[in-house]
């Protein structure tokens, strides 16, 4: 019982950084970023790319994939969205589609499809650690509740108390008149986009060191879609008891049911919600009639 | 012979000429001039090209798809036709706009917060700094209110707190786009006294585009009357008082029976009729 709980908060931790990510670019731009579980693909990449070129140096090598990863988000935005502003929002959500497509093509192309474990070259391992109550995580679990943890007390103080993230919550409901108060929403933007990068970066060299590497981890940030939307897409607090509960269904879907079931059941809890609650446990209503 | 520091306005608009989707023109040669420390009004109906106007002056034309065909704005003495609206506000040309003009999902002390303000100034030194205590003197209502979220204000309160906001932006040259829209005859009176003793205290200069004249003439030193896109009559406050069309069509007073009709008028009469 308690090993179900412990997976399910390392589970839910991964889905929260990823779902951040979400919430983050859609509050600020309306767009729905469905290349985010690419974005935390190419940050374990990143994390690979830094830890081959600086080895045995875990502190650099994590600092300069996280950098790259929010670089390569300013750099989405900048290329590709900004471009799309005036145009229908679905036409950008189309192009974000469209860049996971070529960022898991590009990755394929340079670092083949093979599995890789930067954790060697880290120099790190990762021993399993027993809990109070007879759980037993691995170390990176523990460092992903952690890093999970940080970043929402993170978020949260800045968007509630800094002037650049009440500038953000500005910028998201009316750009217009956010730039009548002389902020740069484009700039803004770019930077929510840094920080979902960011997310799905600290995910991406998480999930890398402590499970495995490979081309096809964008499929998580799918699983990580649907808790945002279980949470209500534009509550960055609803995500925290969206990936509890699809953590939860699918920790108990491997326990109790088929793994294969395990794979569907985040998309199950999402089905069910659109059923009850289609703006999500902490969404707003009039949101949703406005997508 | 005049020496430059008296020449350069806060604002100037020579022969503006902007056309909506390449081919309406939706105004004309407007050129208008406000003195530094006054409060200037631009007065028409729905239509006439007052909006348009003031989203020129302020850098919003691109998102309407309408342009600046020609002439041009000058702000300090400087032109700044088709800058970005932000860099417009960091200069200190600082807009209330007619409608969505608070953040509703934002308290009322973060609206107050979300903003950039000027500090891309040529002489920011004759700009007001603005506090925020000086704010809520001005506006005591809003300190009351300070956590409410700004979505639940009313009307009035909402007008306050953007202009509240637009002073916090440092402005050296304050826009307000209908001040008066919407709201209960004794609030516009007051709002207008603020923005009168806003000149007074602060030395701004005000561009005011109002429907309501009365209310306008009110407090404003000098007004621009615009008709069809383009500038029919110009005059200080007191010249404009008097002047019979002005009371008749936009003061709504000095009717006297038998007089001509409206459609006599001159500026009416130009529009092209088929029959």
């Amino acid at each position: 019982m308690t090993q179900v709980l412990a997976t399910t908060v390392v589970v839910a931790s991964l889905y929260a950084l990823l779902a951040a990510g979400y919430v983050l670019v859609y509050r600020a731009t309306r767009v729905l970023n469905l290349a985010q579980g690419d974005m935390m693909t190419l940050g374990g990449y990143f994390l690979f790319l830094v830890a081959t070129s600086v080895p045995g140096q875990p502190v650099r090598a994590i600092a300069g994939a996280a950098a790259l990863s929010a670089l390569s988000g300013f750099l989405i935005y900048r290329l590709l969205m900004r471009p799309m502003a005036g145009h229908p929002i679905f036409a950008a959500v189309l192009v974000t589609v469209t860049l996971g497509i070529l960022l898991r093509a590009a990755i394929v192309l340079v670092y083949t499809d093979r599995i890789r474990h930067p954790l060697g070259l880290l120099g790190l391992a990762n021993p399993a650690r027993p809990l109070i109550g007879g759980a037993v995580v691995s170390t990176f679990d523990l460092f992903t509740v952690g890093a999970a943890a940080a970043l929402f007390a993170a978020l949260f103080l800045f968007l509630r108390f800094s002037p650049l993230g009440i500038q953000m919550r500005a910028a998201g409901e009316k750009p217009l008149l956010a730039s009548q108060r002389g902020i740069n929403f484009h700039l803004v933007f770019a930077l929510s986009w840094a920080l979902a990068g960011f997310a799905g970066a600290l995910a991406g060299s998480l999930y890398a060191s402590n499970v495995r590497l490979d081309p096809s981890l964008g499929v998580l940030g799918l699983k990580a879609f649907a808790v945002a939307l279980v949470g209500g897409l534009d509550s960055l607090g609803g995500v925290i008891p969206g990936a509890l509960i699809v953590a939860l269904v699918e920790v108990l879907s491997v326990r109790y049911g088929d793994p294969l079931l395990a794979d569907v059941s985040p998309f199950l809890c999402l089905l069910a919600m659109l059923l009850v609650r289609p703006w999500g446990l902490f969404g707003t209503k009039e949101e949703l009639e406005r997508v | 012979m005049t020496s430059i520091l008296e020449l350069t306005l806060p604002l100037e608009l020579e022969n503006l000429e902007v056309v909506y989707h390449h081919v309406a023109t939706a105004i004309q040669g407007v050129s208008l001039k406000v003195q530094p420390s006054s409060i200037v009004t631009l007065l028409g109906t729905n239509g006439a090209g007052k909006t348009t106007t003031l989203r020129a002056i302020s850098g919003f034309l691109g998102a309407d798809n309408a342009q600046i065909v020609g002439g041009r704005v000058l702000f300090n003495g400087r032109p700044v036709t088709g800058r970005r609206p932000h860099e417009l506000v960091r200069r200190g040309l600082v807009l209330v706009p007619e409608r969505d003009k608070v953040f509703e999902t934002l308290t009322v002390q973060e609206n107050l917060r979300a903003l950039v303000p000027g500090w891309l100034a040529w002489r920011a030194g004759d700009r007001p700094r603005v506090r925020l205590d000086q704010v809520f003197e001005y506006f005591p209502l809003l300190a009351d209110r300070r956590r409410q979220l700004a979505g639940y204000l009313s009307g009035g309160e909402r007008q306050m707190l953007a202009l509240a906001t637009a002073l916090l932006c440092r402005p050296a040259v304050l826009l307000v786009d209908e001040l008066s829209l919407g709201l209960a005859p004794a609030v516009i009176e007051r709002l207008m006294i603020l923005v009168a003793r806003l000149r007074d205290e602060l030395g701004l200069a005000v561009l005011l585009v109002e429907q309501n004249a009365g209310a306008a003439l009110a407090v404003a030193d000098y007004g621009y009357v615009m008709e069809h896109g383009r500038i029919v009559y110009d005059g200080p406050r007191d010249r404009l008082l008097a002047h019979a069309d002005v009371r008749e069509f936009y003061l709504g007073v000095g009717h006297r029976a038998g007089r001509k009709s409206y459609t006599d008028v001159k500026q009416y009469r130009r529009r092209r009729r088929w029959f």
